[in-house]
C-alpha cells in the first residue's frame, strides 16, 4: 500500500463508502433476452482477419499496382517530356545500356540523321536536327548527302532505262520503227555523256560549297542546316528556268518556236545558253533541237535539279 | 471494448477456470438460457461499474444491457478463440472482458453527454430546479456521488475499478486497455483530484 492510498475508515474512505448502488430493475435479465432475441444478427467483418496466409499475397499485391502504377505514371512523364521541364534528366536507352554493359555506343553522327539508305527512296530528305561545328561532322554531313545522291541517280538510271524500253514496245505496238540496236546504244551513250557532264558539274558545285563550308567550321562558324540548303534551293530563277525548259520540251517544235520568240529577249537568250549547256544545240532560228523519238526522261534538264545537301 | 471481440484475461471473481469457455460455447450456440447465466452470474457488478461512472440507474441499466448484448454478439468469435477443454478457454475471463465493455461503454456515454448541448431545441421545458430540489442538490453535491463526478470519465474509472470493485492494477489497466505504468500514473492524479475535491468541499483532511 502506498502513501497515496485512500486509507479505509479516512474521512474520504468514508464519504466514498456512501454510495449506494441501486440493485437492478426487476424483469431486466427478461428484458435483455428479448432484445437480444430481436437483435438482428451482427454484420460480418469488413476485413478479414490479418495474419492469415492471404494477407501476404494481398500485400504482394498492392505492391504490384503501385509498382506498376508508379512506372506508368513516370514513363508518361519522361514520354511527354514533364521531367525535362522540371530539370529531370532521363538518360537514354542507350545511356542506359551502357552503363549495364560497359560498351560504349557506336558513335552517330551528331548532327544528321540521313532518313534513308543508298537503296531506298530516292527523294527521301536529309533530316537535320542540330549544327555542324567540327571538320568531322561536316565531312559525315557530306557524306550522306553523297549517298542519298548516288541512290537518285542509280534510281534515275533505272526509271529511264525503263521508260525507254516503255516507248520501244508502243512504238512497236503502234507499228512504228524502232531504233535498231545501233542507235539504241547510241543514245544511251549520249545519255550517259551528257549524264556525267551534269554529274561533274554537280560535283564542281558541292566541291567549291563544301571547301566554303569548311572553312567557315575552321574558322570557328557553327553551321546549320540552313546554311547548306539554302543556296541552292534560293536559286529561285534557275528553278524557274528548269520548269520553263521542261514545258518546252513537251510542246511540238512549232509551238516551240513560237513559245521562244514570246520570251523577253534576255530571258530567252539565258533559256538558250542554258540548254546549251547540258549538251543541246538549238535551232538556227532560236528553238531548241529535240529528237523527236527523245523521251523527256532522257533529256537531262528533266532530271530532278542536282542534290542538294 | 475490444474492437476484435477478443476477451480479457484478467482473472474474474465468479467464474472458475474453463467455465467461461463452457458458458461462451452456449451463447455461440444462441442458448438464452445461457445468456440467462451470464446476467445472473456478471450484471450485478456491471451495475456498480456502470453507476458508479454515471451516476444515474436508469443509464446504468441501458449500459449494462448493451454489454451483455455484445456479449451475445461476440459470443461466436469468443467461443471460436477459445474452444472448450483447450488451455486458451482456461485463460478465457468473460468478467473482465464485460468489465471493459462496460467502462469504456460508460466512458463514451460521459464524453457524448458532455458534447452534447439541449440549446438547438426549441420550446424546451423550463428545467430549472425548484427550491426544495435545490436544497437536495446541495446535500448531494457533498456526497461520494458529487466526488466522483468531479473526476475526468478515466481518472473516474480507475477510482471505480480499483477503490469500488477492488481490482489490482494490473486488471483495472487491462479494462481500460492501458499499461500498467500509464494507469498507475493515472490512477495517482485520480486520487489527488478525489482529494482536492474533497478538500474543496470544506470537509478538509483530505486521506
Amino acid at each position: 500500500m502506498s502513501t497515496n492510498d485512500i486509507i479505509a475508515g479516512s474521512p474520504l474512505a468514508r464519504r466514498l463508502d456512501d454510495y449506494p448502488v441501486p440493485d437492478l430493475s426487476a424483469g431486466f435479465a427478461d428484458r435483455v433476452l428479448a432484445a437480444a432475441a430481436a437483435r438482428a444478427a451482427p454484420l460480418p467483418d469488413l476485413r478479414r482477419p490479418g495474419g492469415g496466409e492471404g494477407r501476404g499475397w494481398r500485400l504482394g499485391r498492392r505492391l504490384a499496382i503501385a509498382t506498376f502504377g508508379f512506372s506508368a505514371i513516370a514513363s508518361a512523364a519522361a514520354a511527354t517530356g514533364m521531367l525535362d521541364r522540371i530539370d529531370i534528366a532521363v538518360p537514354s536507352a542507350e545511356r542506359v545500356w551502357t552503363s549495364i554493359t560497359g560498351k560504349q555506343p557506336v558513335a552517330a553522327a551528331p548532327v544528321l540523321a540521313a532518313a534513308q539508305s543508298a537503296d531506298a527512296a530516292p527523294k527521301a530528305p536529309v533530316v537535320f536536327d542540330g549544327q555542324i561545328d567540327t571538320p568531322e561532322e561536316l565531312n559525315e554531313a557530306f557524306r550522306r548527302i553523297e549517298d542519298v545522291r548516288q541512290g537518285r541517280i542509280k534510281a534515275r538510271r533505272e526509271r529511264q532505262d525503263e521508260r525507254i524500253e516503255q516507248a520501244i514496245e508502243r512504238r512497236r505496238a503502234a507499228g512504228l520503227p524502232v531504233p535498231s540496236a545501233e542507235e539504241l546504244a547510241r543514245q544511251r551513250q549520249r545519255i550517259d555523256e551528257v549524264q556525267a557532264i551534269r554529274q561533274q558539274r554537280a560535283d564542281e558545285r558541292i566541291k567549291a560549297r563544301r571547301d566554303e563550308l569548311e572553312r567557315k567550321v575552321e574558322s570557328g562558324e557553327v553551321l546549320t542546316r540552313e546554311d547548306i540548303v539554302r543556296p541552292l534551293r534560293d536559286d529561285q530563277r534557275a528553278m524557274d528556268r528548269r520548269e520553263r525548259m521542261v514545258r518546252l520540251r513537251q510542246m511540238t517544235p512549232q509551238q516551240r518556236r513560237e513559245a521562244l520568240r514570246n520570251l523577253p529577249p534576255q530571258q530567252r537568250r539565258a533559256l538558250i545558253e542554258e540548254y546549251r549547256n547540258l549538251g543541246n544545240a538549238p535551232d538556227t532560228d532560236g528553238a531548241v533541237a529535240i529528237p523527236d523519238n527523245a523521251t523527256p526522261e532522257t533529256a537531262p534538264v528533266e532530271e530532278s535539279p542536282p542534290p542538294q545537301p | 471494448m475490444n474492437a476484435s471481440g477478443k476477451p480479457s484475461t484478467i482473472a474474474g471473481t465468479r467464474a472458475d477456470c474453463g467455465s467461461d469457455a463452457a458458458l461462451a460455447a452456449r451463447l455461440a450456440a444462441r442458448d438464452p438460457a445461457a445468456l440467462r447465466e451470464a446476467i445472473t452470474l456478471y450484471a450485478a457488478s456491471l451495475q456498480r461499474i456502470a453507476f458508479r461512472m454515471t451516476g444515474d440507474a436508469h443509464e446504468a441499466e441501458d449500459l449494462v444491457q448493451e454489454a451483455m448484448l455484445r456479449l451475445w454478439d461476440q459470443a461466436p468469435k469468443i467461443a471460436a478463440r477459445h474452444p472448450v477443454e483447450s488451455q486458451a478457454a482456461a485463460a478465457l475471463r468473460l468478467g473482465g472482458w464485460l468489465n471493459r465493455v462496460v467502462t469504456n461503454l460508460a466512458i463514451d456515454r460521459l464524453r457524448r453527454g458532455r458534447r452534447m448541448s439541449a440549446g438547438e431545441v426549441p420550446d424546451r421545458e423550463d428545467e430549472a430546479p425548484l427550491a426544495d430540489a435545490l436544497i437536495e442538490a446541495g446535500e448531494r453535491d457533498h456526497s461520494a456521488r458529487a466526488l466522483i463526478a468531479a473526476l475526468p470519465e478515466r481518472q473516474r474509472a480507475a477510482i471505480v475499478l480499483t477503490y469500488y470493485e477492488d481490482m489490482s492494477n494490473a486488471a483495472a489497466a487491462e479494462a481500460l486497455e492501458m499499461n500498467i505504468k500509464a494507469f498507475e500514473s493515472l490512477l495517482l492524479r485520480a486520487r489527488t483530484t478525489l482529494r482536492r475535491a474533497y478538500a474543496d468541499f470544506g470537509e478538509g483532511g483530505a486521506q
